[in-house]
């Protein structure tokens, strides 16, 4: 009884029709709390004492790396998923992930960059962070390659699925040998959010902003799961009434 | 080409042999082939030296610049010719049918696939290191840190082998599958090319460099334990 | 406002920052939904073509 929720997961249909329902409500919230987190950021949230304005970049740089990582490990584990379970919706959804990743993780490295332009006088440094991301936007275009190197979908699923398994099981080696190698760097000021170092008014428009981005990338992955349900079932008799007009 | 391949193969077939008898035929199998294709075998290790020698004509002929960069050089060059070399890992099986042979086999896969792996190591991987001095030498290496280049090549490339079996199992159905492969490789290679270099340089310098050699290990059994599995499962979904 | 907007002289690096990754935002939305459309259509597309009523 408990798994009849994960069982309707797997039904084209449901899952269709479920993402339709659900995708206002995900792209309006996110709407709000990144408007909302814009305005704090940019307008609320007072200067930072040692980097003046310039610290507002993290506003628009720690989410999109956020999402950079966790749309990956999305990608992943619904590709793992789909593996083991032969799931096709769930092949879906990974299949949905990889070009909505793969562009923040591009935004986090554009960002970074002009950040680092202004604390280290430079457009590229090779810190770890930056490196890290680089290295991750290379694994996004080596699935995507894989995926349009094959004709048939099911391989292409199947295949880009290992490697997203794969993929995953190396970004933290990637993100420790990283910090190895260049060990001499600034404390990373966005992974200390624990700690109390930023006041609210800086804090809560970024937290608004993470929470913004998430739910933006869930409205994004429900509208294009909507797609590839329909590319990928050709055939079946609901899709009539899913597309009427 | 053809017939020697099936010829060679039968052995293995059968579940009367363990999945390690197996894996020991299938290695005994694969070297014995590929010294009949000894250009094959050649062309990594001509792509290494040539790759090596480029970077002084394109950097300068002063040995103390070339030291400095010589570590990067040698790793730079070494992954390269190893991702080089995977095109022929599995590509003939697949082609003339062996491969599918055996994971019809009712022997491991997995097992199988490893023991490709090692063979292709012992054919690429291990050369590889034993010309790695060579080059080190040209770039202004000092003699004494010789050794400790070959030890950290020769297990480099044991991860490196490892992790473009993946690769090469995934671009099993793929044509011209060159550009595609680096792609998938390179990004996944990347920690052994960090600590790989790092251990050169440390040998060079004449300093202890024992730590990259063990985080080189660990990153070498991470991949004995996980990319046969990986590759197994690949190479099964591009034969279905 | 011309305070607000010139950022205390870094105005060169915080503004393209959001600016790009607001365009990216948008980018994704139209994106998405124009990738929903067109599968949309073809699958009325191909639902006409086996000659049934869309």
């Amino acid at each position: 009884m408990a798994w009849t929720w994960f069982h309707r997961l797997a039904s084209p249909p449901h899952v269709y029709g479920l993402a339709a329902r659900l995708t206002p409500w995900f792209a309006w919230i996110a709407a709000i709390l990144i408007a909302g987190g814009l305005y704090g950021g940019l307008v609320l949230a007072p200067p930072d004492y040692q980097q003046g304005d310039d610290f507002r970049i993290i506003y628009v740089h720690a989410p999109s790396a956020w999402m950079s990582l966790m749309v990956y490990t999305t990608m992943a584990v619904s590709a793992g998923v789909g593996l083991i379970w032969r799931m096709k919706v769930a092949h879906a959804v990974a299949a949905s992930c990889a070009a909505i990743g793969a562009s923040f993780t591009v935004a986090a490295l554009v960002t970074g960059s002009l950040w680092g332009e202004r604390m280290w006088g430079t457009y590229w440094a090779w810190d770890p962070r930056l490196t890290f991301e680089l290295i991750l936007l290379f694994q996004y275009l080596g699935y995507m390659g894989l995926r349009s190197a094959f004709d048939d979908l099911q391989r292409a699923d199947r295949a880009s699925a290992v490697l997203a398994v794969v993929g995953v099981v190396n970004v933290p080696i990637i993100h420790y040998s990283v910090i190895w190698w260049n060990s001499l760097h600034q404390a990373p000021s966005v992974m200390q959010l624990g700690k109390p170092t930023m006041p609210p008014s800086m804090l809560i428009p970024l937290l608004m902003m993470f929470l913004g981005f998430t739910l933006l990338f869930v409205a994004l992955l429900l509208v294009r799961l909507r797609a590839e349900i329909l590319n990928r079932e050709r055939t079946a008799s609901w899709i009539r009434e899913a597309v009427s007009p | 080409m053809l017939e020697s391949t099936s010829a060679v193969s039968v052995p293995i077939r059968g579940p009367a042999t363990s999945a390690l008898g197996a894996a020991q035929l299938m290695l005994a199998r694969d070297i014995r082939l590929a010294f009949r294709k000894r250009g094959q075998l050649i062309q990594p290790l001509a792509f290494f030296a040539i790759v090596t020698t480029l970077f002084p004509l394109g950097i300068s002929p002063e040995l103390s610049r070339l030291r400095e960069v010589a570590p990067g050089v040698l790793w730079v060059a070494a992954l390269l010719s190893s991702v080089l070399a995977l095109e022929f890992l599995f590509r003939d099986d697949a082609h003339d049918g062996t491969l599918e042979q055996h994971a019809l086999s009712g022997q491991s896969l997995t097992w199988l696939l490893f023991a490709k792996t090692v063979a292709h190591w012992l054919l690429t991987g291990l050369p590889l290191s034993l010309m790695a001095p060579l080059a080190g030498l040209s770039l202004g290496a000092p003699v004494g840190s010789l050794g400790g280049i070959v030890v950290s090549v020769a297990l480099g490339s044991v991860a490196l082998s490892l992790i473009g079996s993946i690769g090469a199992a995934l671009t099993l159905g793929v044509k011209r599958s060159g550009a595609l492969l680096s792609l998938l490789t390179l990004p996944l290679s990347m920690p052994v090319l960090i600590f790989g270099a790092r251990a050169t340089e440390l040998a060079m310098k004449g300093a202890g460099f024992a730590p990259p050699l063990y985080l080189l290990g660990a990153l070498a059994v991470l991949g004995v334990t996980l990319a046969p599995l990986a590759a197994a499962a690949a190479v099964r979904i591009n034969l279905e | 406002m011309s305070g607000f907007l010139g950022m205390g002289g870094y105005a060169a690096y915080v503004w393209p920052s959001y600016g790009l990754t607001l365009a990216i935002i948008i980018l994704n939305i139209v994106w998405a939904r124009r990738l929903l459309a067109r599968s949309r259509t073809e699958a009325r597309r191909r639902l006409a073509m086996r000659g049934e009523p869309t």
